[in-house]
């Protein structure tokens, strides 16, 4: 069993004050602060809990700090304060384990094991004790190698051995562990537990958990009976799918440093850019403006978003900011929500960057250890990045499942480089991102008349698309007993109008619906107005195991109506096509969804028109929100046109 | 995953369908006498209309030995290979299929614990389908290696013994430790390999099993899966030795 050690480490003078720290390897730690001069450790006590001896540091340090205010000098009794701190510490987070975990017994007699003072060091796996100890040799190449492979990573111990093991690097568990430990001595690396524990303050004490993972808290985690370190343990259940993040697993960080020279000139020689597509005006000035914000010295601007509508061609304005990222001799990541646009995406950037390593990251791939100078990623998968990257682009910065999941934002904001940039990148664009990076025009008469810029220090807005073409504005219909007609069979005028029109005119049509179990539903009512149509029609939704082929029947125009959920919303493109909504008053269906459905419609420049419809039961907000929404881009880029046309 | 979704698709448990065909599973499942209790257990699982019925259950027909589907309710080949038996016979709820995998992949290698009183609900319906009439004396778990344990960070069997000795009151031993760490069934070669590298794998933990007042023991063995036996009987094999032949020994496993 592991187990983790706290001391202090005192110094003589004011510039070295009296600091707690965690050590799974004493030894270690006794070596490396002999080397520094007039630093005393003094143990406070160990335990097998990781996250037990970390909410122990907080508070032992929380109370050296009160004494430095206080000007007090450490003495003696300060330590034997400071032990009696951490036991009643201990006491209470026994007592209040016990409380939450109800029924379930310990392993031992108590929830956490404590064993205070210096008696603790004997057996710690601390080898001997200062300063009898030699100190322990560095192996440098072994050394240096595994701190290169986990620069800019964020992993738990099982990961990191998964790692290194994958990259045939061969070490023993104590000897990783003390040599990582010295990289947390040395600040080029840090501890903590997967999942991290508090006694949380207020009326009434209780145990708070987080995890450091994926941030989630209290309301994701179980607690356990747990054999590995057989103490109070948690486990999160929220990121349960990249491996188990617990109490007693040690989560380890490393930011990377800047590349080396050797890596910089790489990369500056990937960062040739082999592309002969053009740009449209606009597109040409969004690039721009968004390689001048990469390209800005530090300290810069860290955020900045590419508001583009759908069908604005938004992968080719990202080319000059990555070829600038690179030309600094720096690695870049995309990261994306779902696995499918890391795979199209990957040969695509490959393909203008014929130089540059490029790697596609998701749950099953093979390079999902390995380094490039282009990383394109799943979202979850960003999760194993820290501090890594001078540039991370964010695409889709809207869509499910960055949507409301504040999990996977904080995974992509701790990808970055401190002090580096994070390029957001979205059709529809959240709340708060507009609030933040999109500056406004201020209204004349009322904040309601006030209207994006077109490009600010912090955004580039493309509101038209790459051909020109407008935007096709939704009609909105409010069906009287929409469901109902659904179900019983009775006419809806204005859709079986549309499925008419598409059928007679060879177009495809899609159709959304809020549920699942609406997809059969709507096939089915289709099939009972349209018999010789029948069999051109598809269901498909996010369980359908024949989800690929349908999708790739639908394509090549084997199918002509396909009833689907919200999982088609963005991503497939046919030209030719027309769009339905049937709910649109369904909460699914949120403004930025609508706006992304309608998106769908007239991508093509030999096609740049068609219908979309939104029926919804009763009078919404959403699909009222985005036909203005659709209206607004319409308007600037009208205006774009004309100044454009003035200059 | 909350208490109203289902375990198996992620969907919502509950629907007006449900009730229907929870009324034909426990149909299918129990005798007249034990009609209540089954339906009460199918109605406890956290499973959608959908996967309820999708449930790969086994048939009546089985091997009287391993519990297999069969057709003709006589032993199956494997079981014919194997001469006297310690182990009385083994009982499966459900056939291995893909769905079960992957759920008892999520369950024992992924650590979700929460998977365990739906698990233990299975073997709550097992129990009440194939070993009605016995009075067993206690569960065994399989147990895992120290290290393996430790790994793995809990003993996915032992927490389904302890649901399931909660649900039907028969309280839960740890007469066996685990001495040897076996490679994992995949990366075996056969059948042979396996019941080879098995054979003392378990030692007795020293505990006195005694029995009932005429001195008879009954166990029931606890897995999660019955691939050859080969664990099941090396078990049954160790408990002999130590408890003597005055007793039967029983086992029950998820899937088969
Ligand atoms: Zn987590
Ligand atoms: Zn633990
Ligand atoms: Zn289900
Ligand atoms: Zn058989």
């Amino acid at each position: 069993m592991r187990e983790y050690l706290l001391y202090i480490k005192t110094g003589e003078t004011t510039a070295m004050p009296a600091q707690a720290y965690v050590t799974p390897c004493f030894a270690v730690d006794q070596s490396f602060w002999r080397e520094r001069e007039g630093c005393r450790l003094h143990v406070i006590g160990r335990s097998p809990s990781l996250a037990l001896v970390f909410s122990l540091r907080e508070a032992v340090n929380a109370r050296l700090q009160e004494r430095r205010a206080s000007s007090q000098p450490w003495s003696e009794e300060g330590l034997s304060e400071l032990r009696q701190l951490a036991v009643a510490r201990v006491r209470e987070a026994n007592a209040l384990y016990a409380c939450e975990a109800g029924s379930a017994k310990p392993l031992g007699r108590t929830w956490f094991t404590w064993e205070d003072g210096e008696g603790a060091v004997r057996a710690c796996r601390s080898g001997e004790l200062w300063p009898e100890s030699a100190p322990l040799a560095d192996s440098p190449t072994a050394d240096t190698s595994i701190r290169e492979l986990l620069a800019g990573r964020a992993l738990l111990w099982e990961e990191l051995v998964t790692l290194l093991g994958k990259q045939d690097v061969a070490i023993e568990e104590p000897d990783l562990m003390a040599m990582l430990q010295r990289m947390v001595l040395g600040e080029r690396a840090e501890w903590r537990p997967g999942v991290c524990l508090s006694v949380a303050k207020g009326w009434r004490r209780r145990l708070d958990l987080f995890c450091e993972r994926c941030g989630s808290g209290r309301r994701t985690m179980e607690l356990t009976v747990c054999h590995t370190c057989g103490q109070g343990c948690a486990y999160c259940t929220a990121c349960l799918g990249m491996g188990r993040s617990k109490c007693c697993t040690p989560y380890l960080l490393v930011p990377a440093p800047l590349l080396s020279a050797g890596e910089q000139v790489e990369a500056r020689l990937a960062a040739t850019l082999d592309w002969n597509g053009s740009y449209s005006p606009a597109q040409a000035v969004a690039a721009e403006q968004a390689r001048r914000f990469v390209a800005a010295g530090r300290p810069g601007l860290s955020q900045f978003l590419i508001w583009a509508v759908c069908g604005a061609g938004k992968t080719e304005l990202l080319f000059p900011s990555i070829a600038e990222a690179l030309s600094a001799g720096g690695r870049v990541l995309i990261a994306t929500p779902r696995k499918d646009v890391v795979l199209e995406l990957a040969p695509r950037i490959q393909r203008v960057f014929p130089h540059a390593r490029v790697i596609a990251v998701h749950g099953s791939s093979p390079e999902k250890w390995e380094d490039a100078q282009i990383t394109i990623a799943t979202t979850h998968q960003v999760m194993r990045y820290y501090q890594r990257f001078p540039l991370v682009v964010l695409d889709e910065a809207d869509a499910f499942p960055y949507h409301n999941n504040p999990m996977l934002y904080r995974a992509v904001a701790r990808a970055v480089q401190r002090g580096e940039k994070l390029l957001y990148l979205s059709a529809t664009p959240p709340r708060y991102l507009r609030k933040s990076l999109v500056v406004k025009t201020t209204g004349m008469l009322s904040p309601l008349f006030a209207r994006p810029m077109l490009k600010s220090a912090t955004h580039v807005l493309l509101p038209g698309r790459y051909h020109g073409h407008a935007l096709p504005v939704p009609q909105v219909v409010t069906v009287q007993g929409l469901h109902k007609r659904l179900r019983t069979g009775r006419p809806i005028t204005a859709l079986l109008e549309l499925v008419r029109r598409c059928l007679e005119s060879e177009r495809q049509l899609f159709l959304f619906v809020p549920r699942i179990e609406d997809v059969d539903r709507v096939v089915y009512y289709l099939a009972s107005f349209f018999p010789d149509a029948a069999p051109s029609v598809a269901g498909v939704h996010a369980a359908d195991p024949m989800r690929e082929e349908k999708v790739r029947a639908f394509r090549e125009k084997r199918y002509r109506l396909m009833v689907t959920t919200t999982i088609l919303e963005r991503g497939v493109t046919i030209p030719r096509s027309d769009v339905a909504v049937i709910g649109a008053e369904a909460p699914v269906f949120d403004e930025a969804s609508l706006v992304q459905i309608a998106g769908r419609v007239g991508r093509s420049a030999d096609d740049p028109a068609g219908t979309v419809l939104y029926l919804q039961a009763d009078r919404a907000a959403s699909p009222r929100a985005a036909v203005r929404q659709i209206r607004r881009m319409n308007q600037l880029a009208d205006l774009l046109r004309a100044r454009g046309q003035q200059a | 995953m909350r208490v109203d979704s289902c375990v198996g698709c992620g969907g919502r448990a509950a629907s007006r369908m449900r009730e229907a065909i929870v009324r034909g599973l426990a149909h299918r499942l129990a005798t007249a006498a034990c009609y209540p209790v089954m339906y009460r257990s199918v109605e406890a699982l956290p499973l959608c209309t959908a996967c309820l019925e999708k449930l790969p259950l086994i048939g009546d027909t089985i091997c009287p030995q391993c519990g297999r589907d069969g057709k003709t309710g006589e032993l199956c080949p494997d079981c014919q290979k194997i001469p006297a038996e310690t182990l009385q016979s083994n009982r499966s709820l459900l056939r291995y299929n893909e769905w079960g995998k992957d759920l008892l992949g999520t369950y024992k290698y992924r650590g979700e614990e929460r998977l365990a009183s739906f698990y233990a609900q299975l073997l709550t319906i097992a129990v009440h389908r194939h070993y009605k009439g016995i009075r067993f004396d206690c569960i065994q778990a399989v147990p895992l290696h120290q290290q393996r344990l430790r790994e793995r960070g809990f003993n996915q069997v032992d927490l389904l013994a302890r649901r399931l000795g909660d649900r039907i009151g028969v309280p839960v031993r740890s007469l066996l430790l685990r001495t040897k760490m076996t490679e994992k069934l995949s990366k075996q070669a056969g059948r042979s390999a396996r019941e080879s590298s098995m054979a003392d794998a378990f030692s007795w933990a020293g505990e006195s099993l005694k029995g009932n007042a005429s001195g008879w023991y009954r166990v029931l063995l606890l897995d999660d899966i019955y691939t050859t036996g080969s664990t099941l009987r090396s078990c049954a094999h160790t408990i002999r030795e130590h408890a003597g032949t005055r007793g039967s020994i029983y086992s029950l496993t998820i899937y088969r």
